[in-house]
């Protein structure tokens, strides 16, 4: 069983694998990268959930750390959800020109916060929910995206 | 356990950064202006006060500006260090930076020993605040990665490169040129570009290529071992300078042997990159692949010929390498900045990246630069064509300003309407969740 850093750290390489094809098929036509558009901001998504409702919460009670850390990497979420909305218009409307000036700026933005994230947050996770670390790796592993 | 590295007010004031880079271009401008005006005999020596002059206005006023500004913001990003009072920090250092330079430049060139003083002073204090307060930052660091080791390495270059730079201009002001200046000159110059600014650029390109391009990851041996090798080959050619000329360039194919070793790699993790895109950046990360290559095999065999082609090898590694490189982060770091600010502050109808450098300007302000390698390289041979090139080189850097203040203009004028939402209020519903 990999541990928290291990296992999110993993998770964003895939989802950058899944953006990089996405955006290969977008070069071709827009049409062709809706489905890898859904892929990619569905497993986004569900980082952020992963993140949100299970290992946030859990480093939050353990640390009592409410608007540390974890407050700076939720609303870098929320930015970056409202990107990913903007692409999905873009793909709609045929609009190459915007989609790809939301995608380069997406990430960025992605890239620096996942750079946090394994930088500092992933190894102060780590520290202290060590002795947890498979429970709550099963639980994000297990969690059903709302 | 420290959180200071993780916090909402992580990023540092946008006026950090921004200071040093749109100052750049200024002395990238002086630069091509007193490449127009000098003789062309005076540019294939490197001892030469204008070649000095031009040297410097481009390393110190572009290469250093560029690098620092870079660090106050990529330091709290990729290593988790935050510089103590960074505006405070950049706005002094940056004032005395600048008057520094222009003092040098200017004091130089007249032979005004007031001005060299006010210089001295003036790069003295200027970048011994920025690198005791960047390397304070690196000392909290916890979690030290490959990159944030080449952060610190550079740093320590950079300080031995300024205490032999002070030490050239007091020779300089004291009018008294000594046998050890020669020598000296030489280490601060290797050291410059190799150590402070080479060391920096790999380390950096550890953490941007993969994440920028989605290239291949660098093998383990790379990020964890070739550092030290360089540092390792830095050191040999120091003493081998010193003590044992005839071996130095045993230690000089070493260093230049990681570094062509870096650039072919460059080259491969891009043409392995995941993603499709071909911006500006993506070329002119090529172009310095290409450069460095040439200039790291003519740096070795510049040895043989007497040491007459030293132009040319500081126009291909600084110049080609160096410049391109800086200028390609240019157009990534400040549009990004410039919507990382403005959408944090609760802005939302803001342009993306794309929509606030004009690419056809980029382009052309690339083909204008690598016209204006090729060109000085060649004037270096056929002196009649230095001219020409020395305007396409100017034109670049006009170009350059005008789409490094685009984006900051834009910054400006969304920031003097009223934000979209309410962030403060935003932010304490985030932290209470």
């Amino acid at each position: 069983m990999s541990t928290i850093k291990e296992y999110l750290t993993n998770d964003h390489h895939r989802c950058d694998e899944l953006f990089a094809s996405m955006e290969n098929l977008a070069t071709s036509s827009l049409e062709s990268a809706k489905e890898d558009y859904l892929k990619f901001a569905g497993e986004t998504e569900r980082h952020f959930q992963m993140e949100e409702r299970v290992m946030f919460l859990e480093f939050e009670t353990k640390t009592g750390m409410t608007q540390g850390p974890t407050a700076m990497m939720r609303h870098e979420h929320t930015q970056m959800r409202s990107l990913m909305k903007q692409m999905g218009e873009a793909l709609e409307t045929q609009n190459k020109d915007k989609f790809f000036g939301l995608s380069e700026t997406l990430m960025i933005l992605l890239q620096q916060h996942n750079m946090k994230e394994e930088q500092m947050l992933y190894t102060m996770a780590q520290q202290h929910l060590s002795a947890e670390s498979s429970r709550i790796v099963e639980m994000m592993e297990s969690m059903i995206v709302e | 356990m420290d959180f200071n590295g993780l916090s909402i007010d992580q990023a540092p004031p946008i006026s950090a950064p921004l200071r040093f880079f749109l100052t750049a271009p200024v002395f990238g401008l002086i630069a091509g202006i007193l490449i127009l005006f000098t003789d062309v005999n005076s540019l294939q020596s490197r001892f030469s006060i204008e070649s000095i002059l031009i040297a410097h206005a481009i390393t110190i006023g572009f290469f250093s500006f560029v690098m620092l500004g870079a660090l106050t913001q990529m330091l709290p990003v990729l290593a988790g260090a935050k510089i103590p009072k960074v505006e405070l920090v950049a706005k002094i250092s940056h004032f005395l930076l600048v008057f520094g330079t222009l003092c040098l430049l200017s004091g130089l060139y007249t032979g005004n020993t007031l001005l060299t003083t006010f210089a001295f002073v003036g790069l003295g204090c200027g970048f011994l605040m920025m690198i005791i307060a960047i390397a304070y930052g690196i000392m909290k660091v916890k979690n030290f990665t490959p990159t944030v080791k080449a952060m610190a390495t550079s740093l320590i270059f950079a300080f031995f490169v300024l205490l032999m730079g002070l030490v050239l201009l007091y020779s300089h002001i004291a009018k008294d040129i000594s046998e050890f200046h020669l020598i000296i000159s030489n280490i601060h110059s290797v050291w410059g570009i190799f150590g402070f600014a080479g060391i920096l650029i790999i380390g950096v390109s550890f953490q941007v290529l993969p994440m920028f391009y989605v290239a291949p990851r660098f093998k383990q041996f790379c990020k964890q071992k070739v550092m030290w090798l360089i540092v390792f080959g830095l050191l040999l050619w120091l003493v081998s300078n010193i003590f044992y000329d005839a071996f130095a360039v045993i230690a000089k194919l070493w260093v230049a042997l990681f570094f062509l070793a870096f650039a072919t790699t460059v080259w491969k993790k891009l043409d392995a990159r995941r993603r499709p895109i071909s911006d500006v950046t993506v070329w002119y990360w090529r172009s310095s692949s290409v450069f460095l290559a040439m200039g790291t095999i003519m740096w070795v065999a510049d040895e043989y010929f007497g040491n007459n082609y030293t132009v040319l090898v500081a126009l291909f590694i600084g110049g080609g390498f160096i410049f391109s490189i800086m200028i390609g982060m240019l157009y990534k770091i400040i549009p990004f900045l410039v919507w990382f600010h403005l959408n944090g502050s609760g802005y939302m109808s803001i342009p993306t990246m794309n929509e606030m450098i004009n690419k056809k300007l980029s382009y052309a302000q690339f083909i204008f630069f690598i016209v204006a390698l090729i060109g000085l390289s060649l004037s270096f041979f056929i002196p009649a064509l230095l001219e020409i090139f020395a305007f396409s080189f100017i034109l670049s850097m006009i170009i350059l300003q005008y789409n490094v203040a685009a984006p900051v203009l834009i910054y400006v004028k969304i920031k003097k309407m009223k934000p979209d939402f309410d962030m403060s209020a935003f932010t304490i519903h985030e932290g209470n969740k």
